[in-house]
């Protein structure tokens, strides 16, 4: 047996996050006891007609949301019970629609920081309709093998550990939320564990008092004995003294209060919970209510340290006096299912992985890029064209070939707004495009005949070079077996009008102490090419893409060099029309050359 | 609970149409050198000035003058503002105008469990504390309002005749409709007196506690709630108050000089406990700590640094109960983040430390503050096996 949470209590949750939170604690217990889950619903306006879904077990369980306590409850009768976590300013009225609930006996609310006034109102409004209002600032209200309300009871690995899988003999009422799960810890300990245990919550006014309480655990012949975790401030415990003491009573009550320090402090300073004050003239000190209780006869333990010897002598006592059994423990418990993570950690599965990176990994603090922390790199004076290094052939390059990339990067950043890439950018950004579609846009159009012929040319001239081919030889191998060759040929340059572009790059590396045999290859062939046709000369893409070959990056990555440097252009293309806040473009009709048949009637449809 | 000046308290109380005498709240003597060519009233009458800070005894203090001209009571303001009492530096001096009166009375409201009592005297000022059994209590229902005719009653019982009875009946019921609407907890006016020129009730010192968890719903309690010690809060104090407003859970610090056990408990229960186990030993607390509600590890680190920058200290108490849903974990990370900056500037030196927690992920925090001891700390660590307190024992057996 156990009070006010029980096999048949049914839940609504009032509330967001912090109600799914308690949603997920409150599984935990029901698989540890083998219960079906006892939360029905939850309200919480904003997600109305959502569900929200909470681990039991291996699975989820979908559990839905409502607008309305009446709603709720209107669609699962069987909901008794509700768990307020509404935030203060809106508690009261979410507790109210909760207690005027027909279906509704227990109010549990957790909110903390709920003004006295609210609290007090719901208290007397619960009083009136002879149910209970607990809270607020409740922890929760835990019932062992039967019902959990609220977090009460703290990680699974606890729930265990404090035997809540079965009941035992010991009631519990605290103020505070931590020292409830404390309680509970030393009843198992010490004692054959507890039937309930529940937080009143540590404000001023807690809704229900400990004598509401008490008088419940007298009426539940399972709990035979009671410990109350009581504070300085109020007349609480002098009640429950008073109740305890008014006649002989059936269950035994232990009791520890907390405060004396307050003797030995400057006058006026107070601490702890909001209820923990100490009254005007002496009245509610830890003393006053220790000696209260002492004199209504409960064992009350010199200081909280004892409570565990007290309790543990009192069960001795219900032992040799054939009220209470020694417990049986059940053989087997269900374990709460690990995740895969904790699995792993534990040596208990292996996970044949999804996808293998050997580049970076960013699971410490910064991310490490070929294992070198990023932040080391900056300090250590590393570029740009250093990460690309590491990140695209991970491999530390060089400052001379991190100065040459730094320029390829340069030189091929933009190219006017007339290029297939630009254009497109700019059309789309025309037409009020975000920038990452824009830019997506403009790099589409990169391929064999815009700024992508920079792989095949590497490609082309390396196998030349590696083949030891001779310029001739190469020409007709590719005019055999591929066709033009790639990074060779303008659109617009030619000798007489060369692009600025190739002599600089070639300039500044043929200027460096390096071997550049494709590079050198390449120009060899331009000498050919060009001497046939005036524009036929080694174009940007093909003097990178010798170039980078020379300094060893793979084939397959040197497109990448186009666009990335060529990314630097489009944003700046999308955002100079941004900027200018660009109208809608389109084509005019004399730049169309219309070569589609005259207008003509169409044919009945057959 | 939040304490509210004498200033602001008196505005609440004029607000419910209380009668309240004219006063001023002065940061100094040109502000009240203009207001006085402004008002009339500061010049014609008899004025007393009070610095308005939370002082007990301001009076033996020299912080109350009464019975000033206008220039007496410029030169007390200046003589008051700036004066430093213990930690308190006056900054604020409320100047308001004497009452000239002969008799006085009592009248508070307080909150009970049930709702509220309003309580009455016909005796005022220090006689009513030492003649409580004058003062006559009507008990209230939450919901309810007292009637004209119950607050008469109550009057007349309290010694109240004739038309004064139904004036202090009047007066009581504006006190609680100023305590009701207002969302406060305590409302104490002592003396109430009787103004001679027109023989209305007046209150002259007002004692106001507002509920401090209702200030959503007060757009006009624009001023701020004053420490409840007799004393300002500290720098350090203010600065854990300031991360406290700001994050999810909490974190509360407040600074007992002359103490050597440093105590950064978890729990607004547990922390009681701990402090009165400090005591209980013999201990001397050198401050009041607790975090709760599983606050971010960073407030806990601020709050870790303001308890080890306490002076003197000889042991921390890192206890705590079995936590329901803080992560012990990363709460001990933000402690031990604190531990180890406090050490880098040189604290901690011949300070011991004692730890006892248990909760989600206990194994891994308590693992983490073990491992400080390899940093070269005087840190002892325990489980949910050592009983709560047992640190405190053992911290104050050692010599």
């Amino acid at each position: 047996m156990s009070i006010l949470a029980n096999k048949d209590t049914r839940v609504v949750i009032q509330g967001g996050q912090a109600g799914v939170n308690a949603a997920r604690r409150m599984a935990e217990f029901c698989y540890l006891i083998k219960r079906p889950l006892n939360v029905e619903a939850f309200v919480y306006p904003p997600d109305a007609g959502k569900t929200n879904e909470i681990p039991y077990g291996s699975g989820l369980i979908a559990i839905p949301v409502y607008k309305s306590i009446a709603e709720a409850t209107k669609n699962h009768p069987t909901i008794n019970t509700s768990l307020v976590y509404i935030g203060a300013d809106r508690a009261m009225k979410g507790g109210m629609e909760a207690l005027d609930d027909a279906h509704i006996k227990v109010v549990s609310m957790i909110t903390e920081g709920v003004p006295e006034k609210d609290a007090k109102i719901l208290g007397a409004h619960a009083r009136k309709l002879g149910k209970v209002f607990n809270g607020p600032s409740s922890i929760g209200i835990i019932s062992a093998g039967a019902c959990r309300l609220g977090v009460i009871g703290g990680a699974f690995d606890n729930l265990v550990l404090s035997k809540l899988y079965r009941e035992g003999s010991f009631g519990v009422i605290t103020k505070s939320g931590g020292l409830s799960n404390e309680i509970i810890w030393i009843c198992s300990q010490f004692a054959d564990g507890i039937t309930t245990a529940i937080g009143i919550g540590g404000d001023a006014y807690p809704g229900t008092d400990y004598v509401s309480y008490l008088e419940m655990f007298e009426n539940d012949p399972q709990t035979k004995a009671v410990v109350i975790v009581g504070e300085m401030g109020g007349d609480l415990e002098e009640r429950a003294a008073e109740w305890y003491g008014a006649k002989k009573r059936r269950v035994k009550l232990i009791a520890v209060v907390s405060g004396f320090c307050q003797e030995s402090l400057p006058k006026g300073m107070k601490f702890g919970h909001a209820g923990a004050k100490e009254g005007m003239k002496g009245e509610g000190s830890a003393r006053s209510k220790s000696d209260a209780f002492k004199k209504a006869g409960a064992l009350v333990p010199p200081t909280f340290g004892a409570l565990g010897p007290a309790i543990k002598e009192t069960y001795q006592e219900l032992l040799k006096s054939g009220q209470v059994k020694e417990p049986v423990e059940p053989e087997t418990l269900p374990r709460l299912p690990k995740t895969v993570e904790e699995a792993m950690k534990a040596n208990e599965v292996m996970v044949a992985p999804l996808i293998r990176t050997t580049i970076s990994d960013d699971r410490g603090d910064e991310p490490c890029y070929d294992g070198y922390p990023a932040s080391e790199l900056i300090n250590k004076g590393y570029e740009i064209p250093h990460v690309i290094g590491l990140l695209w052939d991970k491999r530390l390059i060089s400052k001379q070939e991190a100065e040459i990339i730094k320029r390829i990067m340069m030189l091929s950043a933009d190219h006017g707004p007339c290029v297939s890439g630009a254009y497109a950018t700019i059309l789309a950004a025309c037409a009020g495009i975000g920038l990452s579609q824009s830019v997506a846009a403009g790099m589409i159009m990169i391929g064999p005949r815009f700024g992508g012929a920079v792989t095949d040319a590497g490609r082309f001239f390396k196998y030349a070079v590696d083949n030891k081919m001779s310029v001739d030889e190469f020409l007709a191998y590719m005019k055999k077996n591929h066709g033009p060759v790639p990074g060779i040929g303008h659109r617009v340059k030619s000798l007489r009008n060369p692009d600025k572009r190739v002599k600089e790059l070639v300039g500044y590396v043929k200027s460096l102490p390096i071997k550049t045999p494709c590079l050198d290859f390449a120009l060899q062939v331009e000498q050919v090419t060009a001497a046939k046709k005036d524009n036929l000369i080694l174009n940007v893409d093909g003097t990178m893409a010798a170039v980078l070959v020379d300094i060893g990056f793979p084939v397959d990555s040197l497109n990448g060099f186009f666009i990335l440097s060529r990314t630097i252009g489009l944003i700046g293309h999308w955002v100079d029309q941004k900027r200018q806040d660009s109208r809608l473009i389109r084509l005019f009709d004399y730049l169309v050359n219309y070569a589609a048949p005259k207008r003509r009637e169409g044919p009945p449809l057959e | 609970m939040a304490k509210v000046l004498e200033g602001p308290g008196m505005g609440l109380m004029k607000k419910w149409g209380i009668h309240v005498p004219n006063y001023v709240v002065v940061t100094s003597v040109d502000e009240l050198t203009k207001l006085g060519q402004a008002n009339d009233w500061l010049k014609k009458s008899k004025l007393v000035a009070k610095a308005h800070e939370a002082l007990g005894s301001r009076f033996k203090l020299g912080l109350v003058k009464i019975d000033l001209d206008f220039k007496a009571a410029e030169a007390a303001t200046k003589e008051m503002i700036g004066r430093q009492v213990g930690s308190i530096t006056v900054t604020q001096v409320i100047v308001s105008e004497m009452i000239p009166h002969k008799e006085e009375y009592y009248c508070a409201v307080k909150s009970t469990r049930e709702g509220s009592e309003i309580l009455v005297a016909n005796c005022g000022g220090i006689e009513v504390e030492s003649n409580w059994e004058r003062v006559k209590r009507l008990c209230l229902e939450i919901g309810q309002t007292p009637s004209a005719d119950a607050l008469e009653k109550l009057a007349k019982e309290a010694g109240f005749t004739g038309p004064l009875a139904k004036k202090m009946a009047e007066f009581a019921g504006k006190m609680f409709a100023c305590f009701d609407n207002e969302d406060a907890q305590y409302l104490e006016v002592n003396p109430v007196v009787l103004r001679e020129h027109d023989g209305e009730l007046v209150a002259l010192d007002a004692v106001t506690l507002l509920d401090g968890d209702a200030k959503f719903r007060h757009p006009d309690w624009n001023f701020a709630f004053a420490a409840e010690f007799g004393r300002a809060y500290s720098k350090q104090e203010e600065e854990v108050m300031a991360v406290d407003s700001k994050i999810k859970g909490s974190v509360k610090f407040i600074e007992i000089p002359g103490g050597d056990t440093a105590m950064l408990p978890a729990g607004g229960g547990a922390s009681v406990y701990y402090s009165d186990a400090v005591v209980a030993r013999g201990g001397k607390l050198a401050n009041y700590a607790e975090y709760s509600g599983d606050p971010p590890d960073w407030a806990v680190e601020v709050l870790t640094e303001k308890v080890c920058s306490l002076p003197g200290i000889k042991n921390i108490i890192v206890g705590g109960a079995i936590a329901n849903f803080t992560d012990v974990k990363k709460t001990f990370g933000g402690i031990i983040n604190g531990f180890r900056k406090a050490k880098a500037d040189g604290k901690l030196k011949n300070v011991k430390i004692w730890v006892r927690r248990g909760g989600p992920r206990e194994k891994e925090g308590l693992d983490a503050m073990r491992a400080l001891k390899d940093e070269g700390f005087d840190i002892n660590v325990f489980d949910r096996n050592t009983p709560l307190t047992d640190i405190v024992d053992k911290a104050l057996q050692v010599k």
